[in-house]
């Protein structure tokens, strides 16, 4: 059994009172109080094109489990983005299902059932990378 | 102009066999496509019953701006301790992810329209989150009379 924490750290002085946000976790298996213990790893992602990409197989993992996606625009501009959509097919931009836009330096950290792939679409023809990590409940063995 | 930043910190001695995994990364949160900070905020603490599907958070048309083109963010945590407990959450009535006991999230929303809200189910049993709205364009609903 692995052992993995996630902390996240948010402060603002949006209000008149500084909001000071701090929570830790363990990532656990579903239902369970033993760690997940399994990943594709840490990959890194070249776009110079705005064409939808499935950067996340659905395939991969055993579906409704408890995996965890951690996704990051590793670029510096904010002005250009990723669309970032729960999706079978490639759409990330157009579909129903987009989550959000991840902006230059942004990221993000989610339960991920595994039912249907995670696309992306960036949103300029410029240079931007996508950084990507799952944290996966039961991965599934790829048959030849 | 408010300045909002998020960092995470993802560590492990042992998911990968003869590496450390050490991942850390910090964003300040601002406006789409502009270098102003968001302005707006939404917090709450509430008990999610289960058998019913909620909805957490504004409506698209409770947020002024075109559709798909701002830019929130939004931090959920799951209080219960029960590790068999969760929240299903999604958008557009299509269930994402199982946000288990003890788990946060924390993502980049953008509502195209109203039916793209953020979905919330407890499964297991009543538990607690804990959210937040970072946003720049929150309008509050018209009163009903």
């Amino acid at each position: 059994m692995a052992t993995t924490n996630a902390t996240i750290s948010i402060n603002s002085d949006i209000s008149s009172y500084p909001v000071r946000i701090n929570s830790s976790m363990t990532m656990k298996k579903a239902g369970s109080c033993h760690g997940l213990d399994e990943t594709n790893g840490l990959r890194s992602k070249k776009f110079t094109g705005t064409s939808a990409a499935i950067i996340i197989e659905a395939a991969e993992y055993t579906a409704d489990k408890a995996h965890k996606v951690y996704i990051r625009n590793t670029a510096s501009n904010k002005e250009y983005f990723f669309y970032v959509a729960y999706n079978a097919s490639a759409a990330a931009a157009t579909t129903d299902e987009v989550i959000g836009k991840l902006y230059g330096g942004d990221w993000m950290l989610m339960p991920y059932d595994g039912a249907v792939n995670i696309t992306v679409a960036s949103s300029t023809t410029e240079t931007q990378i996508l950084e990507y990590m799952v944290f996966a409940d039961v991965l599934v063995d790829q048959t030849s | 102009m408010a300045t909002t930043t998020a960092s995470v910190s993802i560590s492990s001695n042992d998911l990968i066999p003869g590496s450390n995994l050490s991942i850390n990364a910090s964003s300040t949160l601002m406006k789409g496509g502009l270098t102003t900070g968001l302005t707006q905020l939404r917090t709450g603490y509430e008990s999610i019953a289960t058998g019913t599907e909620f909805r957490l958070g504004p409506l698209a048309t409770e947020m002024a701006s075109d559709e798909h083109n701002i830019a929130s963010w939004v931090y959920i945590c799951n209080k219960a301790t029960d590790d068999t407990f969760y929240i299903d959450w999604g958008l557009h009535e299509t269930m994402i992810g199982r946000l288990y006991a003890g788990d946060w999230m924390f993502i980049p929303w953008n509502a195209k329209a109203d039916d793209h809200e953020i979905e919330i189910e407890a499964q297991g049993g009543a538990q607690t989150i804990e959210y937040a709205f970072f946003a720049s364009d929150l309008v509050l609903p018209t009163a009903a009379s």
